[in-house]
């Protein structure tokens, strides 16, 4: 790990990112941007002052076929780019904290973690259809202080990670709420 | 108040009409490619950079790094397919 380092008999428990879900999302704009130039020329026609403007999308000639060509060049490269985002897009429980390290964008990003030990609350959260459906949601961690929270938000089965963070409290910080 | 009617939206038909004297639409697509080109290797440099660095030697990183090194590739051969060999 670059961003931190593990302590002495620390070892990494999960490694998780957003839910795939989530990233198709993310990738919609782009295939849209990459399926104008085939939807335009079937469309124009169908305005008869625009009509004209369809003979233009002949992939035919050179022209065309460098402006297509470039057209999809930007739009892939805009979701492989949106790829490195997600994938750089992280949340680390190791066996000592919770790290999560988000990638705003290119040259900023953030790493953020909170000890197990300082834990006090782990709540999930499962709204909706699709999340209910396909199993991902969200979990806030409430740790010692005064508003102190993580939030994880689209992750992939958010029970199961609750559960590996609740059991990977020092014995001796897991005590009842309340008392 | 204008006193002429108002005349049907009517939208030009040739839009290469519209380029400057001294420009054929030649000259403006290459240039308009050198400028995507250039785009995409800045992009990509910074990209890679970053699954170098921050991956944590991720086994996906060279898959995606080739993939896209590659898709990209057969782009440009499409782009410039038209243009080469005129």
């Amino acid at each position: 790990m670059k961003e931190f380092e593990l302590e002495p008999g620390e070892h990494v428990v999960m490694e998780t990112r957003k839910h795939w879900f989530l990233f198709l999302l993310e990738l919609l704009p782009f295939a849209v941007i990459a399926i104008i130039p085939f939807v335009l020329p079937k469309i124009l026609p169908l305005a008869p002052q625009l009509a004209p403007y369809a003979e233009l999308f002949d992939y035919g000639t050179p022209i065309m076929r460098a402006v297509l060509g470039a057209w999809l060049l930007i739009a892939w490269t805009s979701a492989w780019g949106a790829f490195t985002k997600y994938f750089l897009d992280v949340w680390v429980l190791t066996t000592q904290r919770l790290v999560d390290i988000e990638q705003r964008g290119y040259f900023s990003r953030e790493v953020s973690s909170v000890l197990l030990s300082r834990v006090q609350d782990v709540t999930t959260d499962v709204v909706g259809v699709i999340p209910s459906l396909l199993g991902f949601g969200n979990i806030n961690v409430q740790s010692a202080g005064a508003t102190e929270k993580f939030h994880m938000n689209g992750i992939p089965r958010p029970e199961q990670m609750r559960d590996l963070i609740v059991k990977y409290i020092p014995e001796e910080d897991a005590k009842p709420l309340g008392v | 108040m204008p006193d002429q009617p108002l005349q049907p939206f009517a939208p030009p038909t040739d839009l290469l009409a519209y380029l400057p004297d001294g420009v054929s639409p030649g000259a403006m697509v290459e240039w308009f490619l050198y400028v995507v080109f250039a785009f995409w290797a800045l992009y990509t440099i910074v990209a890679i950079y970053h699954w170098l660095k921050y991956s944590h030697a991720s086994w996906a990183a060279f898959p995606s790094i080739a993939l896209h090194l590659f898709i990209s590739f057969a782009l440009m051969a499409y782009a410039l397919s038209g243009t080469l060999f005129i």
